[in-house]
């Protein structure tokens, strides 16, 4: 049994032996030094960006959402379509620090925190179009339950103002557990701090922690119940965002299987955005023995799974249309696969359900430039989907002369560029600034913190 | 070193394999007599009696009776199935010292097979699909005539149940083949299983659900059904699990084995799928009810009119209310007293359930629980435990040379 260890002991989570303060130099210092001269041009361009998303908000704000293509039968375009986009980024994040944690995946603990930051500036994104897609902009506090003079309050039988709750409570909820999860970095940062303004300010952020006994205990215990929270929060989140298309009676958005599978395709997308970006940033910050290939690996496995479930549900929606002998049912998934935007389905299916196909093979898993190909393939198909489901089903549905075509506009194009910009000046900017990696986490897992670690060494 | 012989054929379809129980540590052998196996089935035997004895007073009823029973043993079969494949793809370790016992209910997929022949002579009573009159003067039936027929039907079930006997004997012969060689290539041999395996189980359950539910209300359909049925499936797997370690404590077998750590994460998972099978279940009900449309609602009306509502409200609080606020405790699910009480009431309702989507379809008029319902349940349920019982005690109660059981011994939840 000589070859007994291989199959027996599991790969390190963190390799290069790395002792406690060499794990805290590798992640602090990059919080603490100057950043290298390739952040200096990627905040250049995503900051460029983001201007460009305020100046067309602003734009469409004075002249009105008649700037956008959308029409009278397809009266959802690409706002919605990236807002969908944007939430379902969202959910990798609170998948990764909440529901593995559940699960006891100790692999998540290198990529937690960056999902979670990730999480909660996709959602910033998110929110940005509900907000920006309505006509009157600025009677938008209608739809919350004020009392007022008028006696008026929302109804609440309106997915739409599920979503309002749903995802602005997602975003308090997620920036909960991602800051709960900073205090003991922040907390470091703050005792390895030389100026007196930078300690006073983690000072305050870090909260007077000490990790002591009590503080820790205490701690563990808010984190597993806010993961127990944020676990059917996040399927919840998710499902009421498929209701705003489900609970119509438009054919193509009328369908039962609406919110797992969106759960499901949401976990696949965001996913894949937490691999095209750890992919580059373990290159450039150098952090390649603690998010290591295998974990690259891991979130491919993940990444099979989902688009595989996603495929299911494609499959499901084309069965069940022939199978309800409903013509309109029938008809607009015909519509779907020959219609006038039949390529934009097709991109999709070869997005979604065949390029994550290659995973299964153990050596293009671990293949990082084809993970990060596939990562973004996986991304375009994604938004196609929710194109697909948007805009093919609201241009033909049942009167024939309400058929429409949509085509974008310049506006809605720089709009959906724009916000990544607010995206990646965000991610950007906490990687400048807070630990990236959650380093308390990761000190637990490395096989220095099994108490007799240096007994076995010395045996 | 033993190697795992077959057994005899007159015995295969019981346990395909020569008992391996002596070659097992003393820890997990079997201690006790043929009771444990030989109660359940005297109890299905009487119970399928008199099951049976329906068949010639009360056809049609029987009919949907026995349908209701063995689908909710089929549910029990596939829970199973997904729980091993799901522990070998997630290189589960905690799961080890209770996977055994799902392992012994995976080669239930070949006596269900067989336990399904009634159901085959009952197809004209079950499925209004199968009247050639009734497709004749219906267009929407006769539209759904390249998939609904019986031949096509017959052909389905018969590669359902191929599929996962291929895989419940895939599965169960390297487990076994482990606890003779230790094999150290055994673990990377099952991932493999596994990893198609799921795919082609989640297929063919959707698919099976769409047959052998879903058809007998002809005109309906919803999208989510599979996933409402592999979600009663998957939570009844853990209650089980959990009642059958239970079982065997009581008799003297894997005491300090299986530990108070595992009935709480089977406790969590269950309660987790209780979650997962009330947000499925109200999905489907809520989209419906919110669009209205009337081919899909009428469904629903059957089930909230002439005393079905009394059964959609059992449903909703027992299925999700009682047991969700009762398995939120850490204490409830630590403790083997109500934790055991918990699951068997859920796997009550997981046959509730299976009844509440078939039988209105028989009786649209009036609520019933008829004496065939609950006799041909326990009749076909005991058999199914019976021999998965046998199965069980002729090896080792673990896998126990699996290179992660010290793992799973000494596990504890952090």
């Amino acid at each position: 049994m000589g070859h007994s260890t291989s199959h027996t002991t599991e790969a390190p989570l963190v390799t290069g032996n790395l002792s406690f303060h060499e794990l805290t130099e590798l992640v602090a210092r990059h919080a603490e030094k100057k950043p290298p001269m390739i952040w200096y041009v990627a905040i250049g361009i995503s900051s460029l960006m983001l201007l460009n998303l305020l100046v067309m908000i602003a734009y469409q704000v004075w002249n009105g959402v008649g700037v956008w293509g959308n029409n009278v039968p397809v009266g959802w375009g690409w706002p919605i379509v990236d807002f969908v986009f944007w939430v379902g980024i969202g959910h990798a994040g609170t998948l990764i620090s909440a529901i593995l944690f559940l699960f006891r995946q100790r692999w998540r603990t290198s990529i937690n925190r960056a999902a979670e930051a990730m999480t909660i500036f996709a959602v910033i994104c998110a929110l940005l179009f509900p907000t920006i897609h309505v006509g009157r902009i600025w009677v938008i506090y209608w739809t919350l339950p004020i009392p007022n003079q008028m006696d008026m309050w929302p109804q609440f039988k309106s997915p739409l103002l599920w979503d309002v709750f749903a995802v602005s409570s997602y975003f308090i909820v997620s920036l909960i557990f991602w800051y709960v999860g900073l205090i003991p970095d922040l907390a470091t940062l703050r005792d390895r701090a030389r100026s007196f303004i930078r300690q006073r300010v983690l000072g305050i952020f870090s909260m007077g922690w000490t990790g002591s006994n009590r503080h820790w205990r205490n701690y563990e215990k808010a984190y597993l119940l806010l993961a127990g929270l944020a676990t059917p929060l996040v399927l919840s989140v998710h499902s009421v965002v498929s209701f705003d298309f489900a609970v119509s009676i438009v054919p193509g958005w009328h369908t039962t299987i609406f919110p797992p599978y969106f759960v499901a395709g949401a976990i696949f997308s965001g996913f894949a955005m937490v691999v095209t970006l750890m992919v580059i940033a373990r290159k450039v910050y150098g952090i390649e023995d603690l998010i290591t290939l295998n974990h690259l690996e891991k979130m491919n496995i993940i990444i099979l799974l989902t688009g595989s479930m996603v495929g299911f549900a494609y499959i499901t929606e084309l069965f069940i249309a022939w199978y309800s002998q409903v013509g309109y049912e029938q008809y607009a998934f015909i519509n779907r696969v020959t219609g006038p935007y039949a390529w934009a389905y097709w991109i999709m299916m070869s997005c979604n359900l065949i390029a994550p196909q290659v995973f299964w093979f153990k050596r293009l898993r671990r293949n990082v430039p084809l993970m990060f190909i596939i990562s973004i393939l996986v991304n375009i198909g994604m938004w196609f989907e929710r194109f697909v489901i948007t805009v093919i089903s609201l241009h033909r549905d049942y009167l024939p002369s309400s058929w429409g075509y949509f085509t974008p506009t310049w506006v809605d194009v720089m709009t959906f560029v724009g916000s990544f910009g607010l995206f990646l000046t965000l991610f950007l900017l906490f990687l400048r600034f807070v630990p990236m990696v959650a380093l308390a986490e990761v000190k637990g897992v490395v096989p220095q913190a099994d108490p007799h670690f240096y007994d076995r060494e010395s045996s | 070193m033993a190697t795992l012989k077959k057994s005899h054929i007159t015995q295969y379809l019981l346990d395909p394999f020569a008992s391996t129980a002596a070659d097992a540590p003393d820890a997990f052998r079997y201690k006790g007599d043929w009771r444990i196996w030989g109660i359940p089935l005297l109890v299905g035997a009487i119970g399928l009696t008199s099951g049976l004895s329906g068949w010639l007073t009360d056809p049609h009823q029987f009919y949907f009776s026995y349908l209701t029973g063995w689908v909710f043993c089929l549910t029990i079969a596939l829970g199973a199935l997904y729980f091993v494949l799901i522990q070998h793809l997630t290189r589960a370790r905690w799961s080890i010292v209770v996977r055994r016992m799902a392992e012994a209910l995976l080669w239930t997929f070949p006596l269900l097979a067989v336990l399904g022949i009634p159901v085959l002579f009952g197809l004209h009573d079950l499925y209004h699909w199968t009247h050639a009159d009734a497709v004749a003067t219906d267009p929407i039936l006769a539209g759904k005539t390249p998939y609904l027929n019986v031949p096509f039907f017959l052909v389905r079930l018969a590669v359902y149940f191929l599929v996962w006997s291929l895989l419940a004997y895939l599965l169960y012969r390297n487990s076994l083949a482990q606890d003779c060689t230790g094999d150290e290539d055994i673990p990377a041999r099952q991932r493999k299983v596994s990893a198609w395996g799921l795919a082609v189980a989640a297929l063919t359950t959707a698919f099976a659900s769409y047959d052998l539910l879903m058809s007998l209300d002809p005109h309906w359909f919803s999208t989510i059904f599979g996933v409402y049925v592999f979600a009663g499936a998957f939570m009844s797997i853990h209650a089980l699990l959990a009642l059958c370690a239970m079982i065997l404590q009581s008799m003297g077998n894997l005491r300090g084995i299986v530990t108070t750590e595992h009935y709480q994460d089977l406790g969590k998972l269950t309660f987790g799928f209780v979650v997962f099978w009330t947000y499925i279940a109200f999905s489907q009900y809520m989209l419906i009810w919110y669009g209205n449309i009337p081919e899909e609602t009428l469904w629903y009306r059957h089930r909230l009119g002439h005393g079905w509502e009394v059964h959609s409200a059992v449903l909703l609080i027992g299925h999700f209310i009682v047991p969700f606020f009762l398995l939120l405790s850490r204490a409830v699910k630590r403790s083997r007293l109500l934790l055991g009480l918990i699951c068997v009431w859920l796997l009550a309702m997981q046959w509730f359930d299976i009844h509440w989507l078939a039988a209105p379809v028989l009786h649209p008029d009036a609520a019933t629980i008829h004496f065939l319902d609950v006799a041909n349940w326990v009749g076909l349920f005991g058999i199914v435990l019976g021999v998965f019982m046998y199965r069980l005690v002729r090896h080792s109660l673990v896998p126990c040379r699996s290179p992660w059981l010290e793992n799973s011994l000494h596990f504890e939840n952090t």
